[in-house]
C-alpha cells in the first residue's frame, strides 16, 4: 500500500515537472501598471487603463495587472510588490510624481524594465514615454477663436506646470490663427481632480463673459457646465479633453483632443516582446496618432457646429481666406505628417508682457516646450508661482 | 457687474445645497448625543445609489428615495457601534467614512463616464421668479435647493418646538434623567442617526443626479467634513445652519472670481475650517454656555451606570 503511494507521488512530481517545462516555453510577458487617480476618474488614469486593456486584447503573449490610486510616496512599495509577488517583467509608472522611485527601482531589478511616463531621467533599463497634446489645444483654439461673440475665452487648468502651460499657450495661438481681437482667462484649481471646482471656475468664467471654454483637468465638469448653459439658451462651447465627452455635452462641445495610449502601449510592448527595447525617449504626437482630434469616437468635430465653422472666414499668411474648417483640416493634416511641416510654436512668439520669446521663423525645441513657463500674448494675466 | 454679483449669489445658493442638508442631518445627530463623523462616506454611498438608481429606472425621485433609504440603512451600523455596542463613536464614524468611500467606489466602478440623460428641471416659481435678483438667486432653482430649506426649517421646528424632538435634545444632554422620565433613550438615539444618515444621502444624490449629473469616484470632496465644521459653526441649530451653510457655499465660488485679483486658493479653501474655530474661540471666551454644544455628545451611554 504505501509503495503503491510513493509511486503515484513520484510520478505526479514528474509531471508537474513537465508540464512545468512545457509552460516556460510560452511564458507569457507580464506588464504591472501603477497609476495615480482611480481608473474611474475619465481621465489621465482611466485613458491610460484604456490603452492597457487594448494592449493586453491585442497580444496573446501578454498579461498585465494594474494598482489605481497609488500616492507617489506610496510608488516604491507597490513597485516591489509587482516585481517581487505579482513577477512582472516590465512595470509602467504613470505619473511625473514617480520619478525618482522608477530610477532607483531600476537599479533595485537591474534585470526587469521600467517605463515612466512624463518624465525626463532614464537609465539602462528605464525608458520615457509621453504623448503630448499641445497641437490639438492649437486645433480647438482656431475653433474657439472663430465661433466666440463675445472675445473672450476661457480655460480651467489643474497647476501651473509646463505642460499646462503649453497647453493654454497652444490653445491662445489657435485662437489668435482665427480672431487676433479674443482674449484668454484662465482659472487655476489646483487639483487635478475636483469636478466641483472645476464646475464653479467654469462658472466664474461664463459669468465674466466668456462663451467658449478649453480646460485640463480630468472630468467631464467644465462640459457639464457648458452643456447646462447651452441647454438654458445660452450657446457656451466646450472642448473635450483626454476622454470622449462629447456624451456629456451634445450641445456644447465643438471638439476635444484625445489621446491613444493603446498604440503607444502595444508598440512598447512588442518592442520589449521582440527584444529589440530600448531605452530612448518616446515622445508620440499627432503623427504617430497619439495625439487625435476630436471629442466623441466618431466626430472630428460635432455635425452640431460643423455649419457655423465653414461659414467662418478667416485670413492666413499661407493659403490666404480660407474657413476655420478648412483651416483646422488643414492643419491637422500637416501636424500628421510632422512637426517639421506645421507648428503651433512657429516664431515670432512674445510673451504677455511684451518680451519676443521665439523669433520670426524660428521653431520652438522640445527642450523649450517642456519648460515653458510663459503666457502668450493674447492671454490676460500672470501664471502664480 | 451685475451679471457677476447675481451668477455668483445663485451658484452660492447651489453650492450650499449639500452642505445644509447634511449640516442638518448632523446636527439631528449630534443632538442626541451621538458624533457621526461617517456623513462623507454616507454621502457618497447616496450619491452613488441616487445615480444607480435614476440611471436605471430612468426616474430621478425613485433614485432620490432609494439614496434616502441606502442612507438610512448605512447609518445603521454606526448606530449599531455606537449606541448598541458603545463603541468609541469617532472610530466607529471614521471607519464610516472609509467604509462609504471605498464601497461607493466599488458599486460605481461601471457607471464611470455615462452621463445622466434625465435631468431635474429647475422649479421656477410663477410671479415671484420675477423679481429682480432675488428671483434669479432664490426662485429659479433646482429643486434640491427647496428641499434642503424646508427640511431645515423642519428640523429646527421639530427640535425646538415638538415633544419627540425635545426627547431628542435632552438625551443628548443627560441620558439618564432621560430615560428617568420613561423615554427609550436607546430607540432615539437609533432614530436620530439614522435620519442623519438620510440627510447625508440625500446630500449625495444632490451632488449625483443634480448638481453634476454624473458618478465620479470621490466626488463628495470633502464636504462631509465640512458639513461637521459647519454643525458646529451653527451652534447645533439647523435654522442658523440655513445661512452658514449658504455661506460656505458662497466662499467655495468665490475664490475662482478672486483669483485673478492674487488671493490664493488655498487661503479661501480654509476658510470655513478658519471660521469654525474663530466662532468657537470667540463663544467659549466669551460665554461658554452660549455654545449650546450637546453636554454628553460623543460619550457613550451605559444603562445603569452611573
Amino acid at each position: 500500500m504505501k509503495k503503491w503511494m510513493v509511486l503515484v507521488l513520484l510520478c505526479s512530481i514528474f509531471c508537474l515537472g513537465f508540464s512545468a517545462d512545457a509552460f516556460a516555453g510560452d511564458k507569457k510577458l507580464k506588464a504591472g501598471f501603477i497609476y495615480v487617480g482611480p481608473v474611474g476618474d475619465y481621465g489621465w488614469s482611466h485613458a491610460h487603463d484604456l490603452g492597457r486593456q487594448y494592449a493586453e486584447k491585442k497580444f496573446p503573449w501578454l498579461e498585465t495587472i494594474f494598482v489605481e490610486s497609488v500616492g507617489e510616496s506610496d510608488s516604491a512599495r507597490i513597485i516591489d510588490r509587482l516585481i517581487q509577488q505579482q513577477k512582472c517583467d516590465v512595470v509602467f509608472t504613470t505619473s511625473f510624481g514617480y520619478m525618482e522611485e522608477t530610477i532607483a527601482a531600476g537599479t533595485r531589478y537591474p534585470d526587469k524594465l521600467f517605463m515612466h511616463c512624463s518624465g525626463f531621467k532614464r537609465s539602462a533599463n528605464v525608458g520615457t514615454y509621453f504623448g503630448d497634446l499641445y497641437q490639438m489645444y492649437y486645433l480647438n483654439g482656431i475653433m474657439a477663436g472663430a465661433l466666440t461673440k463675445t472675445n473672450k475665452i476661457g480655460y480651467v487648468a489643474a497647476f501651473p506646470i509646463p505642460e499646462l502651460v503649453r497647453h493654454i499657450d497652444a490653445f491662445a495661438l489657435g485662437i489668435k490663427a482665427a480672431n487676433p481681437a479674443a482674449k484668454l482667462n484662465v482659472k487655476w484649481i489646483y487639483a487635478w481632480y475636483g469636478p466641483d471646482k472645476a464646475k464653479e471656475a467654469a462658472e466664474a468664467l461664463i459669468a465674466e463673459g466668456c462663451d467658449a471654454l478649453a480646460f485640463t483637468e480630468d472630468t467631464p465638469a467644465v462640459v457639464e457646465v457648458g452643456q447646462s448653459h447651452s441647454e438654458k439658451g445660452k450657446q457656451i462651447y466646450t472642448f473635450s479633453h483626454y476622454s470622449p465627452m462629447q456624451p456629456y455635452g451634445v450641445d456644447s462641445v465643438v471638439s476635444g483632443q484625445l489621446m491613444n495610449w493603446g498604440g503607444m502601449y502595444a508598440e512598447i510592448l512588442e518592442s520589449i516582446h521582440n527584444k529589440t527595447w530600448n531605452n530612448k525617449d518616446l515622445w508620440w504626437l499627432a503623427r504617430e496618432k497619439a495625439a487625435i482630434l476630436g471629442g466623441s469616437e466618431t466626430d472630428m468635430i460635432n455635425p452640431k457646429f460643423v455649419k457655423a465653422l465653414k461659414e467662418a472666414m478667416l485670413d492666413t499668411k499661407d493659403s490666404g481666406k480660407i474657413s476655420a474648417y478648412d483651416l483646422v483640416v488643414k492643419r491637422y493634416e500637416q501636424m500628421k505628417q510632422g512637426v517639421d511641416i506645421f507648428d503651433p510654436f512657429t516664431g515670432p512668439i512674445s510673451d504677455n508682457k511684451g518680451t519676443l520669446k521665439i523669433k520670426a521663423g524660428e521653431k520652438a525645441s522640445k527642450g523649450d516646450l517642456l519648460g515653458i513657463m510663459y503666457y502668450v500674448d493674447n492671454v490676460e494675466g500672470a501664471i502664480p508661482n | 457687474m451685475e451679471d457677476i454679483i447675481i451668477s455668483t449669489l445663485q451658484r452660492a445658493m447651489v453650492a450650499g445645497t449639500p452642505l445644509l442638508l447634511a449640516t442638518t442631518g448632523e446636527v439631528i445627530c449630534e443632538r442626541s448625543g451621538i458624533l457621526n463623523l461617517g456623513v462623507e462616506g454616507v454621502m457618497a454611498m447616496g450619491a452613488v445609489v441616487a445615480f444607480m438608481v435614476t440611471m436605471t429606472t430612468g426616474n430621478p425621485w425613485l433614485g432620490v428615495l432609494a439614496a434616502l433609504a441606502a442612507g438610512m440603512m448605512f447609518s445603521i451600523i454606526h448606530a449599531f457601534a455606537s449606541v448598541t455596542l458603545q463603541a468609541n463613536q469617532v472610530v466607529s464614524g471614521l471607519a464610516m467614512t472609509m467604509l462609504g468611500l471605498g464601497f461607493s467606489g466599488m458599486l460605481g466602478k461601471s457607471y464611470v463616464g455615462k452621463p445622466l440623460s434625465i435631468k431635474m428641471e429647475d422649479w421656477v416659481i410663477p410671479y415671484l421668479s420675477d423679481i429682480p435678483w432675488l428671483g434669479k438667486i432664490l426662485f429659479s432653482q433646482g429643486p434640491f435647493f427647496y428641499i434642503a430649506i424646508f427640511l431645515a426649517l423642519a428640523a429646527w421646528f421639530f427640535l425646538e418646538k415638538t415633544r419627540l424632538g425635545i426627547q431628542i435634545r435632552s438625551t443628548g444632554e443627560n441620558p439618564k434623567a432621560t430615560e428617568t422620565q420613561g423615554v427609550n433613550v436607546f430607540k432615539l438615539k437609533y432614530l436620530s442617526v439614522i435620519t442623519g444618515g438620510g440627510f447625508s444621502a440625500l446630500a449625495g444624490a444632490h451632488l449625483s443626479i443634480s448638481y453634476s449629473k454624473s458618478w465620479i469616484e470621490g466626488m463628495t470632496a470633502g464636504r462631509g467634513w465640512i458639513a461637521i465644521a459647519l454643525t458646529i459653526f451653527a451652534l447645533w441649530n439647523p435654522a442658523r445652519a440655513i445661512w452658514a451653510a449658504f455661506l460656505f457655499g458662497g466662499i467655495f465660488v468665490v475664490q475662482y472670481l478672486l483669483q485673478p485679483l492674487g488671493i490664493s486658493p488655498n487661503f479661501l479653501a480654509m476658510l470655513p475650517y478658519l471660521a469654525t474655530l474663530l466662532i468657537l474661540l470667540l463663544i467659549s471666551l466669551k460665554d461658554p454656555k452660549k455654545l449650546n454644544a450637546p453636554a454628553m455628545l460623543g460619550e457613550p451611554y451605559k444603562r445603569g451606570e452611573r
